[in-house]
């Protein structure tokens, strides 16, 4: 074979030609064979536990790695260099060119694409929803999985063999398909294998370490991959090196409820005698470091806190070690995320506060009390099945290791209002798009508008629906995901992957952006143009149509009509319009499709920003090309009657009927500082009102406007986008900007 | 109580500097005095105002076709207001593409003061606040200022008033039963100095003092402090004195000076009564501590 960067790719690429037709459990496990331990990472200088990516150029994944880059995937411009760079051998060059056409047919994501339906094909025109004008774009991957990580600590990966030994029997009995659990068997020994061989490289290291501290620490490592692959694990660091080297296999980017997977240990091992408080703090340190290198940008959560927990007070115990953690290690990953209930212990809440109060952004607070009956009411769960809700990502709740609901597309509800008033013509290209509903001067009543608008938003939920079940059928015809399906309810019982008719709950998720845009710009058009008649339609549309130029006095009205986010109730029931329509129409398509469930997620990445750039100037006096409102906040800088009244805003949409919002709050630090009693009072009575959640960003006064002009500087500067955190400096310029002009309070 | 109208010049929520916990203040307009180093110029008239902010003014001159009164002038090519020709009318504030121009204080009724209020009682629980009433000196509009307190205590919420102590005896012995707490001012010991600073003699002010004490009421002396102006030993002394004859006061706050009301005066068409100063140091007001101490009051505070 060709020799040169891409030679695992090369090997990985024949491996699954060679099992293209086999059995899909079969062909991935000889494929995951190809891709461990090859492309981990070697162990670095300080880490205290095996486990870093060599992220492949083709291989696979229920995640994305890029757009498009799911499944079998294959990360085409990587593959492109090489063909590229004449100075390398002219076989080896072919080699990877025939490769790269062997994927662009046989990947995962152009499978997807060609299973579209032409309705679906033609309205999801480009999968490029960062750079072209769009109602809703298609995204590639399954991301968000939480697998039964407690389970995997409790009975170790000897366990796991005998739980796939045990049902392959059942089913071999019953006389059903066992290649599944042949596919198991074999992915474990991949996992045991690459186990095995990072034990050698850690126990070689140790014996040319430059110190005997660092020579035991490697000895250890060795000692403890080569443990866990005959025992359960024992200890907390034990524990944790098979938590994190599995989750890495399985391209699992949310790492569960670890408060009550790892308390028991942390508290047995202090009992005992063999760890220290220090100690476990240092290994939570290289642990949180080894998250942050991972750089899953939008995932990585750890959950600590909240009701469903069994070991509550051991938990609560490795909770406030995690916030130290957190506290120490200056990352933006891991999203440490806290549940709490009233009545919890009231340490945790205090230390959550603390740790936000340096400008850490964690951890995110999720109130249980109006989480847990949101989660049953949304998803039609039980209490005791509601209270294992795990946020994931940027913000979607799932039930740990029991659904599966990836955000796998996107609406802008900004644009499919742009669209409608434009007849089904988007302004900024001048495409046809979506339904031709009538003239903007034709609509008579607000409600004539109004009801176009929703039609709108119908035809392209029920697109977005379709695609998601189309995503996860051509999904689980291509691979059962053998790692995360093993710890995944039911798949083992049933014998199938996670998509196969494996998971025991199959739901899904619509992002929804510029929702607070889009009822603003309603709220605006409803008083101005229909009620008080101070602008004609023609006037408006001329205004939008020309992003203002020439038309201030108009956008001065616009700008001052009642806006979201400051109590007032004009505005705020506009809001709650678009809101309960919106994630109305997503519930109801569980009826229309196999999904279990079809829910909103009011999340955020960058995409506020993005889609913005392709959303004309818009009623609300928004100008053309700026950010859109940021998850369920308000647009950044329209509240403008204090905290109060944004929160008063903030808790009115209902959380029964999605599957999550964002909730992005600016203090300044004094308030931390100078006005903990009343910071205190003022977030208690948010969450009492009803606050699911709530993301704070804690900067000094001005900081941001020195942080853009110096930002070698102000390096130490963190912030919240949206549904990730990030170093401030970082970030793109129209993030910047939408995250300083949000109020600071 | 619907009848009963205020001139307020602004609601702000989520205020934290008013009183205790987390508080809704609500400023109405029109003051009795004329304290020099005054930071809300705009609330001394009792009548509702324009004001133009020339940095946001891009010279379009759109406020001068709009206005009938003839406010708006032209003079060398820049827009200028003629404040007293002003009709208030707010044409111009509709045609002002920047918000250049606002008029500054609107007529409203305590139900509709309340209406605000009553939005934020749950954060009021949770932390200690209330409804704070401040000016303009609350009292000069007795009749809602009365109206409101009432109101705001039917429905359970604590009370501060804002004031200089400027009014008839009857007059607060009225709202004495429905406020919580007075934040009561404190200017000048010296009787021909408070004349000077804020216009006014300080014997009513005391006199007041002395009856709302007397009475039971709990009250937060507030000392304005402006260095070079009336830190002086003497009234430090005298601050200390209060301290002593009255040992039951809720605290002594010392409101130390800051020049970020300098701009509003130019916008209102106002010269300032005095020279901007620098905004106060935290050296200052440690000595201001210290030499309180040193006069036998440890009681105060930097509020």
């Amino acid at each position: 074979m060709a020799i040169g960067k891409l030679t695992r790719e090369l090997h990985f690429t024949e491996v699954y030609k060679k099992y293209k037709d086999e059995h899909i459990a079969i062909r991935e496990a000889m494929c995951l064979k190809a891709q461990f331990p090859g492309f981990l990472g070697g162990i670095k200088d300080n880490d205290l536990f095996v486990g870093r990516l060599d992220l492949p150029a083709v291989g696979i994944t229920p995640d994305e790695w890029g757009p498009t880059s799911f499944g079998y995937y294959c990360i085409e411009h990587r593959l492109l260099a090489e063909i590229e760079d004449p100075s390398l051998d002219e076989d080896y060059r072919q080699a990877v060119k025939d490769m790269l056409e062997f994927w662009r047919e046989e990947n995962t994501s152009t499978k997807l694409r060609r299973a579209f339906p032409e309705k679906m094909a033609k309205e999801l025109y480009t999968d490029d929803w960062m750079n072209q004008s769009g109602i809703s774009f298609p995204l590639y991957r399954l991301c968000g999985g939480y697998i039964n990580f407690d389970k995997l600590m409790q009975i170790g990966i000897p366990g796991l063999y005998d739980e796939v030994e045990r049902y392959r029997q059942n089913a071999e009995r019953d006389g059903r398909d066992v290649k599944f659990y042949e596919g198991a068997k074999i992915a474990l020994d991949v996992f045991v294998d690459t186990c095995l061989y990072f034990s050698n490289m850690a126990l070689e290291m140790a014996e040319t370490a430059k110190t005997k501290e660092r020579a035991e620490e490697l000895k250890l490592m060795g000692n403890t991959l080569k443990k866990i692959t005959q025992e359960k694990p024992a200890h907390l660091w034990e524990a944790i090196q098979l938590m994190w080297l599995y989750s890495l296999v399985a391209d699992v980017r949310n790492l569960g409820r670890m408060d009550v997977y790892l308390g028991d240990f942390y508290v047995n091992d202090l009992k005992s005698g063999v760890l220290t408080e220090d100690q476990a703090l240092r290994y939570l340190e290289s642990l949180w470091q080894l998250i942050a290198d991972r750089n899953t940008r939008v995932h990585g959560r750890v959950i600590i806190g909240g009701k469903g927990r069994r070991n509550e007070e051991n938990a609560d115990k490795f909770a406030l070690l995690a916030m130290e953690a957190t506290r120490r290690v200056l990352e933006v990953e891991p999203q440490l995320s806290l549940r709490f209930y009233e009545g919890m212990n009231p340490a945790l809440f205090e230390k959550a506060l603390d740790v936000i109060g340096e400008g850490r952004t964690y951890p995110i607070l999720y109130n249980d009390d109006v989480n847990i009956k949101a989660v049953e009411e949304a998803f039609g769960f039980c209490t005791e099945v509601a209270e294992q809700y795990v946020p994931f990502g940027c913000g979607e709740y799932i039930i740990d290791h029991q659904s599966f609901g990836t955000p796998s597309g996107v609406i802008n509800l900004l644009k499919a209002l742009e669209v409608t008033m434009h007849n089904g013509i988007d302004p900024m290209t001048g495409r046809k798009m979506g339904l031709a509903l009538g003239r903007f001067e034709d609509f008579e009543t607000f409600d004539d508008l109004f009801e176009a608008y929703k039609k709108q938003v119908e035809y392209f939920v029920e697109i977005m629906a379709d695609h998601e079940e189309l995503e996860y059928k051509i999904a689980g015809e291509t691979a059962p995901f053998l790692y995360m399906s093993m710890l995944y309810d039911d798949c083992l019982e049933r014998g199938k992957g996670m998509f196969s008719g494996g998971v025991r709950y199959l739901g899904g998720t619509l992002e929804t952006y510029g929702n607070t845009n889009t009822a603003d710009s309603l709220t605006a058009i409803k008083k101005l143009v229909y009620d008080e008649k101070v602008i004609s339609k023609d006037r408006l549309l001329a205004a939008l149509d020309a992003d203002f130029e020439g038309y201030e006095d108009i956008r001065q009205l616009l700008l001052d009509a009642p806006k979201y986010g400051n109590d007032d109730d004009t505005a705020d029931e506009m809001l709650l319009k678009v809101h309960n329509h919106v994630c109305n129409v997503v519930r109801n398509q569980k009826h229309r499709t196999n999904l279990h469930s079809y829910l909103v997620v009011i999340i955020n990445n960058s995409a506020n920003a993005l889609m913005g750039h392709q959303a004309s100037a818009s009623a609300d006096g928004r100008k053309s090309g700026l950010y859109m409102n940021n998850g369920n906040a308000p647009m950044s800088g329209m509240d403008k009657n204090g905290i109060t009244a944004m929160l008063n805003s903030i808790v009115k949409p209902s959380t029964h009927i999605h599957a999550g919002a964002v909730q992005n709050m600016k203090f300044s630090r004094e308030m931390f500082t100078t006005r903990r009693a009343e910071l205190e009072a003022l977030l208690k009575t948010y969450f009492q009102k009803g606050g699911a959640q709530a993301m704070i960003t804690v900067v000094n006064r001005n900081d941001l406007e020195r942080a853009m002009e110096e930002p070698e500087k102000y390096h130490h500067i963190f912030v919240r986008v949206g549904g990730f955190s990030a170093r401030f400096v970082e970030l793109g310029r129209d993030v910047q900007l939408d995250i300083l002009h949000r109020t600071l309070y | 109580m619907e009848k009963v109208q205020g001139t307020i010049f602004d609601i702000q929520r989520f205020a934290l500097h008013d009183g205790p916990g987390i508080r809704t203040t609500v400023f109405l307009k029109g003051c009795p005095l004329r304290c020099l180093w005054c930071h809300n110029p705009e609330s001394q008239a009792f009548e509702p105002q324009l004001s133009f902010d020339k940095t946001k003014c891009a010279n379009c001159f759109r406020c001068v076709a709009a206005c009938p009164a003839g406010a708006h002038k032209i003079v060398d090519g820049k827009h200028a207001v003629d404040y007293g020709k002003c009709c208030l009318n707010a044409k111009c504030i509709e045609a002002c593409p920047n918000r250049a121009l606002k008029i500054i204080g609107r007529k409203q009724s305590v139900q509709e003061v309340m209406d605000v209020v009553v939005r934020d009682i749950a954060y009021y629980n949770n932390s200690g606040g209330g409804m704070t009433i401040s000016g303009g000196e609350p009292m000069s509009q007795f009749r809602f200022t009365l109206e409101l307190l009432k109101a705001a205590k039917d429905q359970g919420i604590h009370t501060c008033l804002d004031t200089s102590g400027y009014a008839p005896r009857e007059l607060f012995e009225k709202v004495v039963p429905y406020t919580d707490l007075f934040l009561y001012d404190y200017k000048a010991t010296d009787d021909n100095e408070h004349l000077r600073l804020t216009g006014v003699s300080n014997r009513l002010i005391l006199d007041n003092l002395d009856f709302l004490y007397e009475k039971g009421a709990r009250i937060i002396l507030r000392c304005p402090l402006v260095k070079g102006i009336n830190d002086t030993d003497e009234h430090l002394k005298g601050i200390a004195e209060i301290g002593r004859k009255y040992p039951n006061l809720a605290g002594i706050e010392l409101m130390a000076y800051h020049n970020m009301g300098y701009d509003k005066y130019e916008r209102i068409g106002r010269k300032p009564e005095m020279e901007m100063l620098p905004t106060t140091d935290e050296a200052t007001k440690r000595s201001w501590l210290e030499r309180l101490k040193a006069f036998g009051c440890d009681k105060a505070m930097i509020g």
